[in-house]
């Protein structure tokens, strides 16, 4: 038993110990060498689409990946991996699919037993998946029945292309990054510190300023307290699910059923 | 859950289905899952049972709000959802409150039974853990008890020094930790101590991968005063318990001793009757023939001789039963220290034994110049007759009994030594006791099992050593050192 025959020594290391700092140092360097350029019409607008998602979702990742302890390479990998998501989605619905490289290549490191730190490769219990879906449809059911009701907008079925192109960013960046971050690392890492309710209240408050600064997050009053409960309520839950079932899939499942149900949405 | 989940859908299709929005009445049936969630799940499975009903009526409420603002009706609804909220989590902690005190004592009832029954603390403590584990929703629990000098350890096999239960036996106040390092999941460790009377007799611990919430490390802190009340008294009894078992066996061995000694005394007054009756009878027969008769000269001198002789052997018993009877009443034999020369003491022992005896060839030789030693004359007379008498009475007729005298550091040795019978190992230790004999000894010579103990007594008293060597059909040697005169 650990409290009878190992030694106890309070802990040292801070919580943002091992955060590859030269890594996002050089994102965010990248990204305003981007920007500079765009400004000066050297590169398309379009460019800052690719370089706000390999900055920003990049970021997340390559910080959740060293934070796993899952090598330089992975990340570097991860990093290119988005950027080229990212181009091929310019080309249209078909090059979205290309965001399902970086989600291949955290299912492969994950197979390979190097994204344990993620709570990722382990067994998946299949009920706890059945949770997760669950929640993510129950969500995605209350979002879709009240937005329609009380918002001015409406489930729409005639943009399937630009609705699958979203829904493929969602898979392979933005709820893959998401998850990866502030569920598979930041509350865990929380969680090894403070009790699980703080853990969760600092998981899912990091996870609602990360999109409440998201430049593409619409800015009415009532989308915003909207986005805040609908992702208050998403990270809560996930970290339960995470903390119950000791592993990050259910959780990427309920956000993915989410965030594919928020992507049918559109104004009337 | 299932049917709670079921209950709130059904709710919310009555609501839809009346198109009352806020003002349905079929809202206040939201009661029934969210007080079941408060009675089955306590504070948090009723808040988020009522979250759940406030999520679902949502979109029934929310677009009435929207289209006609705050009615009566609207607020109305609103506020029946906040109460349904209040009770939700205040029904629920209540309830799990009183659910956990009604654990919480069935387990210190539980626990006292356990350790009403009789057994070592080891065992209480073992039964205790079993208890508790089964009872305390945790993955591992562990045990200590402080007993006298000893840890008495249930659910490990050691406490290292720097571990969470040595710090918490040391310091007496409960520790918590988040994480104890292993890979995975966090994995909490709580420690609390087990006080009696504002002293720390032991640490309950515990390891779980989920929280211990503050009311559970109170619950566990109580539980641990009170077990630390319970298993002192469980450590006093078992205490008690081996006291007595202890007190029981010594007072059986003391007896058994006693027993002995009785024996031994009543065989040793036999003894020493015949001892101080053969002696006795010799000078009685000699002294009446020579009353009585007229003999010749040399007739009387033999006889004289035979007198003088058991004269000289009652005289010797005599002084070894008075000097035994100061050993006994922890008194040093009475001397009269004065310097001597042991060569000289040697050969007038030894020549008394020459006369007195042709069976044994008597050799002595001792080293030139050897120390004079500060003793009494008598007692090393005694020393050396009770010594060579032993020789020679437990060896053959026809062997040699050697007497050696050297010099050691600060004083000298006398050794002697026969070839006889030899004395078995286990009876080495207890030659020197008053009345022992080894026991096939009886039967080969008569003799008080004194002589030893008295020498040992009169060497000791002179500040010397005795100490006896042999092997069984080899011989014995005796060995007596005794400290030099300190102006030789």
């Amino acid at each position: 038993m650990w409290a009878l025959d190992q030694a106890y020594a309070p802990r040292a290391e801070r919580l943002l110990a091992e955060t590859p700092a030269t890594l996002l140092a050089g994102l965010a360097i990248g990204a305003a060498v981007a920007v500079a350029l765009v400004d000066l019409a050297v590169l398309p607008a379009s460019t800052l689409r690719v370089v706000g998602v390999t900055a920003g979702h990049g970021a997340l990742l390559a910080t959740a990946l060293a934070w796993a302890h899952a090598g330089v390479a992975s990340r570097i990998v991860a990093i290119a991996l988005l950027a080229l998501a990212a181009s091929a989605s310019l080309s249209g619905t078909l090059g979205a699919a290309a965001y399902l490289a970086p989600a291949l290549w955290i299912f492969w490191l994950a197979n390979r037993g190097r994204l344990e730190g993620l709570s990722l490769g382990g067994p998946v219990p299949a009920r706890a998946v059945a949770a997760g879906a669950a929640a993510g449809a129950g969500l995605s059911f209350h979002l879709l029945l009240s937005a329609t009701r009380t918002l001015s907008v409406q489930v729409r079925a005639d943009h399937v292309g630009a609705t699958l192109a979203a829904i493929a960013y969602d898979v392979g960046a933005n709820v893959l990054a998401a998850e990866c971050f502030f569920r598979g690392v930041l509350f865990t890492r929380a969680a090894r510190r403070w009790p699980l309710p703080a853990a969760a209240g600092i998981s899912t408050g990091a996870y609602l300023l990360r999109y409440l600064i998201d430049p593409l997050l619409p800015k009415s009053a009532e989308l915003v307290a909207g986005a805040v409960f609908y992702l208050a309520l998403l990270g809560v839950i996930n970290c339960w699910l995470l903390a119950w079932s000791r592993t990050l899939v259910p959780g990427l499942v309920s956000a993915t059923l989410f965030f594919a149900a928020y992507r049918t949405l559109g104004p009337r | 859950m299932t049917l709670i989940a079921v209950t709130l859908a059904a709710v919310t299709a009555l609501i839809a289905l009346e198109e009352g929005g806020a003002a349905s009445l079929w809202r206040h049936a939201y009661l029934v899952p969210v007080l079941a969630a408060a009675l089955r799940f306590g504070a948090v499975g009723g808040g988020l049972t009522a979250g759940a009903a406030i999520l679902l009526s949502a979109p029934l409420v929310l677009p009435e709000i929207e289209r006609s603002g705050l009615t009566s009706e609207a607020v109305e609804g609103i506020v029946t959802f906040a109460i349904l909220g209040l009770v939700g989590v205040l029904g629920g902690a209540l309830w799990a409150r009183a659910g956990r005190h009604r654990r919480r004592y069935e387990l210190l009832l539980t626990i006292q039974r356990t350790l009403a029954d009789e057994g070592t603390l080891d065992v209480a403590l073992a039964r205790l853990r079993g208890t508790l584990a089964g009872r305390l929703a945790v993955d591992q629990i562990g045990l200590i008890v402080r007993d006298d000098d000893r840890l008495v350890i249930a659910g490990g096999e050691r406490v290292t020094d720097d571990s969470l239960a040595a710090r918490v036996l040391a310091a007496g106040t409960p520790m918590c930790v988040t994480d104890t390092g292993e890979r995975g999941w966090p994995r909490r460790a709580f420690a609390t101590p087990l006080l009696s009377g504002g002293r720390v007799v032991g640490v309950l611990t515990a390891e779980r991968s989920g929280d211990f919430p503050a009311g559970e490390r109170a619950a566990l802190e109580s539980i641990g005063a009170h077990l630390g009340l319970a298993l002192e008294n469980a450590r006093l009894v078992s205490r008690q318990r081996r006291f007595a078992v202890e007190l029981e066996a010594r007072v059986a061995a003391v007896r058994r001793e006693l027993e002995e000694l009785d024996r031994v005394k009543s065989a040793f007054v036999a003894i020493a009757s015949h001892e101080l009756r053969t002696p006795l009878t010799a000078l009685q027969g000699f002294s009446e023939i020579l009353a009585v008769r007229r003999l010749p000269p040399d007739e009387v001198t033999r006889l004289g001789e035979v007198m003088r002789r058991e004269a000289r052997r009652l005289g010797r018993i005599v002084s070894d039963l008075l000097d035994l009877s100061r050993i006994e009443r922890g008194l040093e034999p009475a001397l009269c220290r004065i310097p001597v020369r042991v060569e000289s003491s040697i050969e007038a022992t030894i020549e008394l034994f020459r006369e007195a005896s042709t069976s044994h060839r008597i050799t002595t030789e001792c080293e030139p110049a050897l120390p004079v030693v500060d003793a009494d004359p008598d007692a090393l007379e005694r020393v050396l007759t009770n010594l060579v008498s032993n020789a020679i009475k437990y060896s053959p007729s026809g062997s040699a009994v050697r007497v050696n005298a050297r010099s050691t550091a600060g004083g000298v040795a006398i050794e002697v030594a026969d070839a006889g019978r030899g004395i078995p190992a286990e009876a080495l230790g207890r030659v020197f006791e008053p009345y022992y004999r080894v026991p096939d000894a009886a039967g080969a010579a008569r003799g008080t099992g004194i002589g030893l103990a008295v020498v040992k007594a009169l060497v000791e008293a002179h500040g010397g050593t005795v100490r006896v060597e042999s092997a069984p059909s080899m011989g014995t040697r005796v060995t007596v050192v005794l400290p030099a005169a300190s102006r030789s």
